[in-house]
């Protein structure tokens, strides 16, 4: 990751209202979830309409899903769904139960959980995933350190943050060159760090890899970092479950091979990142809604 | 007669970053080792950092610290003498 040159003097917001995020808490408390939930789905509709740039980005990405131009309903239910997301961060920062459950095929996250030993949490803007540092924290008791990008309208991450203060902590990713020193702070107190792989924003390497039909670029930061800090790299994504549940899928852990030379192991953490990939891609065919990128889709990269 | 710290610093930076294309003599003493001619970027910084830690026993604790001792070849070995164990140091 790069931190910027100079600090923001004021940091990105989320599109919507500032008074956004307490007004739908105050709705959440007072109106009945069936009236609450179509008055959502309303509220979304005006949303689709008032972000052209985010609409445009959410059509692009399902018509390469689709392979075929996607609907207004299928675009609103791209934004529905991320709406549900935030409704229900701001229902776990408000206090209500949920828990995380692992997808079967992940022992080795298995053994992470059961172990006391910290690694780097690699995930990405899909589905519940915003919510598996908290998970960790709340359900597991672990330490985390999550890289995140601060900006001025993060209420839901904010409470989040407040309700887990014991166990999560946020390094702000645009807040100056204090990122690298909090995140050698963060390994030597023996947290895991998580990150996002997804977005290209503030990463220092970057990698091309095959994602939804094209040679993309991707944040590789993760796996420089592991070869540093000689951790080991748990690649994973949460999705719906049943209410009050997220499933975590992950893949087998990538670590650091010391009796192989640098070149060779970063050979090894392409194919692991390749992987997990495809298994992201698999999900995403799947249940192409649970994509929480309203941005450009990460670029192609020719093969030269 | 070199600096043998120096020289030790200019081997370490390209072994640790792995600069295929730079030998130690190539470095200057006095160009920025971030942002200068290397073409390092933070993660090369981060990697440097934690290698002189483990190196000479040394605490780089700050981004002001850091920037003042990666400012140059130079710059770094003055902040390692001040701080190291002179039984780290190169004779």
């Amino acid at each position: 990751m790069t931190p910027p040159e100079t600090a923001p003097s004021t940091p990105p917001r989320n599109p919507g209202p500032s008074w956004g995020y307490r007004f739908m808490r105050l709705c959440d408390r007072i109106v009945p979830e069936p009236l609450f939930r179509p008055a959502r789905a309303v509220g979304t509709w005006i949303a689709l309409l008032n972000m052209p740039v985010q609409r445009r980005h959410s059509r692009d990405y399902l018509r390469i899903v689709f392979r075929r131009e996607p609907t207004h309903r299928e675009i609103f239910r791209h934004f529905f769904a991320f709406e549900e997301v935030l409704m229900l961060k701001l229902r776990v920062a408000n206090g209500r139960p949920h828990r995380g459950r692992l997808a079967d095929g992940a022992p080795d996250f298995h053994r992470f959980l059961d172990s006391a030993k910290p690694a780097l949490l690699g995930t990405f803007h899909v589905g519940h995933s915003d919510l598996i540092g908290f998970i960790l924290g709340g359900q597991e008791k672990r330490r985390v350190s999550m890289i995140r990008q601060r900006v001025a309208n993060s209420h839901d991450t904010e409470k989040l943050g407040q309700l887990f203060s014991q166990w999560v902590s946020f390094i702000w990713v645009n807040e100056g060159e204090s990122l690298l020193f909090a995140l050698k702070e963060a390994v030597s107190a023996g947290d895991s760090i998580a990150l996002k792989c997804d977005r290209l924003e503030f990463s220092a390497k970057t990698e091309a890899f095959d994602f939804l039909g094209a040679r993309r670029a991707f944040p590789f930061t993760i796996y420089h970092l592991a070869l540093i800090f000689d951790l080991p790299v748990l690649l994973t994504v949460a999705v719906p479950g049943a209410p009050g549940e997220s499933i975590v899928h992950s893949a087998p852990r990538w670590t650091p091979d010391a009796s192989l030379a640098r070149a060779q192991n970063i050979v090894r953490a392409r194919a692991h990142f390749q992987g997990f990939l495809r298994q992201v891609e698999t999900l995403l065919r799947a249940e192409p809604y649970w994509w929480f990128n309203f941005l450009p889709l990460n670029p192609e990269v020719s093969a030269a | 007669m070199p600096d043998p710290l120096i020289a030790q610093l200019k081997v370490l930076v390209v072994e640790t970053l792995r600069l295929e294309d730079v030998t130690p003599a190539e470095i200057p003493d006095d160009e920025p080792l971030i942002g200068g001619g290397l073409s390092l970027d933070s993660i090369d910084a981060l990697e440097l950092v934690v290698r002189l830690e483990k190196e000479f026993g040394i605490k780089i604790a700050s981004s002001e610290e850091s920037r003042t001792a990666l400012a140059s070849i130079k710059t770094l070995a003055a902040f390692i003498r001040e701080r190291a164990d002179p039984s780290r140091l190169p004779s």
